[in-house]
């Protein structure tokens, strides 16, 4: 194998092999962070192990490592495909994916080091961020070069997807990490917490929802061979996603003290993300009518139906909880993490793991190893999301509750003992199911049985108004 | 409309443009970047403290700004954009899975900083937070530092009037266990020492309290009430010892009011934290109860001065035959 190799789709490979060694290390992390919160003594005085240096580890890794890169790596065959072209510039793209995990290599071991900027989704220091700014500027090369090359004239909202997303990325990522203040990596006062959640809420609204719409686009029309719905939705859902997430962060500081305006902008916009939500899930799943079955009878189909509901729960969970009212319980609690995970695990994390089954024979040329593990991995991984989607809403009601009646935060913390005892035990089982993955993507390149993909599966159906 | 790479890109950059227009720089240009009456600039050694913070992740479980609804419950004084003058990164924190630091400062002694960051669980026994040990003693010394700086000018005020009250129960402690109890119990207002705990020392009330001393003391004063538990060696005074109390009752009497009062106003200058927020005062009272009756050997529950008698616990004149409250309802067997 060459560092640099040119090959077809090899760039396509190594992003989702990467992507899924960093979902094993980084949910790792998480359960030690899981195992703290339920037993605090459990690892003690091993300082790259506490808390609060894991927890970055844990995010940054699934959050910038895992899911953004499957999917990219997903984008880097369903993109050229759909232009009908090869994809330009391999060799660049793999520059992307050293830059990409160098980056997060670096990263995670300044982290655990102490080394960070200590703002949320932000952690990664200067040298990392400039690697990762790297990377996206060699993939939007690549795609760019794609584009002018491509043989296909109409561009399938894919496209449009992953394009926006990489381009917004590569601008907002400088900005909100405050590249010119290599120090710090931040602005100062309040500003910087302004910044940091225009940021921080860009990150999953403009990078991780747009790479996973991208895939579901592509593969919902495909899984179930029909024509997509409609274009005039595709246009609405891609517009106002763009026009209404781009400036609701103040959402995340609702109770700080900003500017009561942009609290007003950011709630009244948060509800209108209901919009590009229900826009676009309403687009799939009437692409999807009266076919369900065969989307749920692929693993692939599996992952990005659960996907998408999951999408549907947290598009609505979302606008309620930019609510002051709602806020008032669930802000500072568990709520938030329930929300995270059911979010970037379970919406994006498992249409990547989707666009990842999809994918991977078409790009390795073999049949995946096991269809019976790739299934289990994705019960694992839905059970373990919807327990921990279940298990952090209750007990950040029983905090939020609790506070609002005059406890105390002390008097608290034994009420989320059996709540962190359940979590640190779905913990293990997604824990599980990462390895799983990563050893039937690695056990498919390495021992998979050849297939010829487009005489087994055929190709994408075009849809019928692109 | 035809959606050409042109359009997704120039459409992109300029309603995300237009967003950092709005919500970025507006801001920026037009708030006020005023110190609030409280800021003040943060010495040498709170700066590399709060590097220790950033490093290691104190962020993620503490907050550091009292929301309009904290204040509605108690806490002091809402945080203003003034107060985070300069300060970079900001730490306003999203968890309160520990609570808010934005007034920190002076809220306890450096000395309980000190065991707190050792073993959160010497001072805090159901504590979630992890051991900072670790750090070593200078670098806990410097993180001890910003903690105290917390709150500006009102946490200075709050650390002055901590190391004040410290100077006088170090003195006191050093003049021997007797004299330290005195000067203790000199400082309960007059109108708390003669009063003895109202609820008597039943069963059901002793075991509330021991529920009580495990959850909240007994990292500090031990399992049998000595000052022996693990934070004692950081604690300067080490925590009281109950059970050489009962030498100190004056006429043979009056304890209850003295610990209640003690228990909630908390002994400032020393590690004894105040109560008042955490503990309802029928929890006050039980504890009470359980180390007067578990480690000093005395209680005064239920005895004269009293008021009406309240409705639901048994009558002073229902005093066990053994004198004590534990075997009322057991039945007077000899
Ligand atoms: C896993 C979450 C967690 C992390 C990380 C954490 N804490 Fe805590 N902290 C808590 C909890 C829970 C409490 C409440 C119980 C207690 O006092 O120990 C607390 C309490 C405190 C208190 C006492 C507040 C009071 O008024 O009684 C201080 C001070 C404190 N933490 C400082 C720190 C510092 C400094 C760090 C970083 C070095 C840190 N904490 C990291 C969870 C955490
Ligand atoms: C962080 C350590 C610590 C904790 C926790 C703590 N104490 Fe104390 N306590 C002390 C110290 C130190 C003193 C006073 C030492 C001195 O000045 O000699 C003290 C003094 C007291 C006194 C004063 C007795 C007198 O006669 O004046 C009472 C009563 C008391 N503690 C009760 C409690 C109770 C009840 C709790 C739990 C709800 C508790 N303490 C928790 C450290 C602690
Ligand atoms: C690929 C799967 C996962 C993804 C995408 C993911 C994502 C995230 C994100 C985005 C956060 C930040 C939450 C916030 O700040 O609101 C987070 C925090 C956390 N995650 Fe995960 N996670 C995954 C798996 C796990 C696993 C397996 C565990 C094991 C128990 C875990 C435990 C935690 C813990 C303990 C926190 C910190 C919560 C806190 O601060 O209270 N996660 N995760
Ligand atoms: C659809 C509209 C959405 C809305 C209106 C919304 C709203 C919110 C709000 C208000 C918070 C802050 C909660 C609080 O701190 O009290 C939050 C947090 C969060 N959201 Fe969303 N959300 C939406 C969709 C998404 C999506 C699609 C993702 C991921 C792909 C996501 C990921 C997160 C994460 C990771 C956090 C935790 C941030 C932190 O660390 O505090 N959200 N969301």
């Amino acid at each position: 194998m060459r560092l640099v190799s040119d090959e077809e789709h090899s760039a396509a490979r190594a992003f989702l092999v990467s992507g899924m060694v960093w979902m094993a290390i980084g949910t790792t992390f998480g359960l030690i962070g899981g195992i703290a919160l339920a037993a605090p003594d459990a690892i003690r005085n091993v300082p790259w192990l506490v808390f609060g240096r894991v927890r970055p580890v844990h995010v940054n890794l699934v959050a910038v490592g895992f899911v953004p890169m499957v999917l990219i790596g997903a984008g880097l065959y369903l993109v050229p495909t759909l232009l009908r072209t090869r994809l330009y510039g391999e060799r660049l793209a793999h520059v992307g994916i050293w830059l990409y995990n160098a980056a997060l290599a670096i990263g995670a071991i300044e982290l655990a080091r102490g080394h960070t900027q200590a703002r949320e989704y932000a952690e990664l220091t200067w040298i990392p961020d400039v690697l990762i700014v790297g990377a996206f500027v060699a993939l939007i090369i690549s795609f760019g070069g794609t584009l002018a090359r491509r043989q296909e004239p109409l561009l399938y909202v894919s496209v449009w997807y992953f394009g926006a997303a990489l381009a917004v990325t590569a601008a907002l990522y400088p900005l909100g990490n405050a590249m010119w203040n290599p120090s710090t990596g931040a602005v100062t006062g309040v500003l910087d917490a302004i910044l940091l959640w225009f940021y921080g809420h860009n990150v999953v609204g403009l990078l991780l929802t747009p790479l996973a719409l991208c895939a579901a686009y592509y593969l919902v029309p495909a899984i179930t061979r029909a024509p997509l719905y409609s274009h005039t939705l595709s246009m609405i859902g891609f517009w106002s996603l763009l026009g209404f997430y781009t400036h609701i962060g103040g959402h995340h500081l609702l109770q700080a003290p900003i500017p009561v305006w942009l609290k007003v902008i950011s709630v009244i916009d948060s509800v209108m993300m209901m919009i590009p939500v229900l826009v676009v899930l309403v687009n799939l799943w009437l692409t999807a009518r009266g076919r369900f079955g065969d989307l749920f009878a692929s693993v692939p189909g599996k992952f990005v139906l659960l996907g998408t509901i999951n999408y549907l729960i947290v598009g609505v969970q979302g606008p309620l909880q930019s609510l002051p009212a709602v806020q008032r319980v669930t802000h500072f609690t568990q709520w938030t993490i329930a929300h995270a995970h059911l979010a970037v695990l379970g919406f994006t994390g498992m249409i990547a793991l989707g666009a990842l089954y999809y994918a991977l024979p078409r790009v390795t040329g073999k049949l995946v190893w096991s269809e019976r593990l790739a299934n289990t991995q994705f019960w694992f991984v839905f059970l373990s999301v919807t327990a921990f989607m279940l298990v952090l809403t209750g007990a950040g009601l029983a905090q939020g509750h609790a506070w609002i009646n005059g406890e105390t935060v002390y008097r608290t913390v034994p009420m989320l003992s059996p709540y962190m005892m359940v979590r640190a035990l779905f913990g293990v089982m997604l824990v599980l199911a990462a390895y799983l993955g990563l050893y039937n993507v690695l056990m498919t390149i390495y021992r998979g049985k050849p297939v010829a993909v487009e005489a087994a599966e055929g190709s994408v159906r075009k849809p019928a108004t692109a | 409309m035809r959606m050409t790479p042109a359009l997704v890109l120039v459409g992109s950059v300029v309603i995300f443009t237009a967003s950092v227009f709005a919500v970025i720089v507006v801001p920026w240009q037009t708030m006020a970047h005023q110190p609030s009456a409280a800021w003040r600039e943060l010495s040498a050694d709170e700066l590399a403290g709060r590097k220790l913070y950033i490093a290691n992740g104190c962020t993620y479980c503490h907050s550091q700004f009292v929301r309009t609804q904290d204040w509605d419950l108690g806490m002091e004084r809402i945080s203003q954009p003034g107060d985070y003058l300069g300060l970079s990164p900001h730490l306003l924190g999203t968890t309160r899975t520990g609570p808010d630091l934005a007034q920190q400062g002076g809220e306890h002694p450096d000395d309980w900083h000190v065991a707190h960051l050792v073993s959160p669980r010497f001072t805090r026994p159901q504590s979630l937070m992890p051991r900072f040990e670790f750090l070593g003693q200078e670098n806990i010394r410097l993180l001890i530092a910003y903690l105290q700086g917390m709150g500006g000018r009102d946490a200075d005020q709050r650390v002055q009037r901590q190391q004040e009250w410290k100077a006088r129960a170090v003195a006191a402690y050093n003049a021997g266990a007797d004299e330290n109890v005195k000067w203790l119990h000199d400082n309960v207002p007059e109108g708390w020492r003669p009063l003895p705990t109202p609820y008597p020392a039943t069963e059901p009330s002793l075991q509330r309290g021991a529920k009580v001393y495990q959850d909240f003391c007994i990292g500090c004063h031990g399992p049998v009430g000595d000052g022996q538990g693990p934070a004692a060696p950081y604690l300067n005074p080490p925590p009281l010892n109950f059970t050489t109390l009962r030498r100190n009752l004056v006429d043979g009497k009056y304890i209850g009011g003295i610990l209640y009062y003690q228990i909630m106003n908390g002994i400032t200058g020393t590690a004894m934290p105040y109560f008042k927020h955490e503990l309802e005062s029928a929890k006050i009272w039980d504890v009470s109860n359980f180390i007067a009756a578990n480690f000093i050997g005395f209680d005064d529950s239920n005895t004269e001065p009293a008021g009406i008698d309240a409705s639901y616990e048994p009558l002073r004149t229902q005093k066990p035959a053994s004198g004590r409250w534990r075997d009322h309802g057991k039945g007077d067997a000899p």
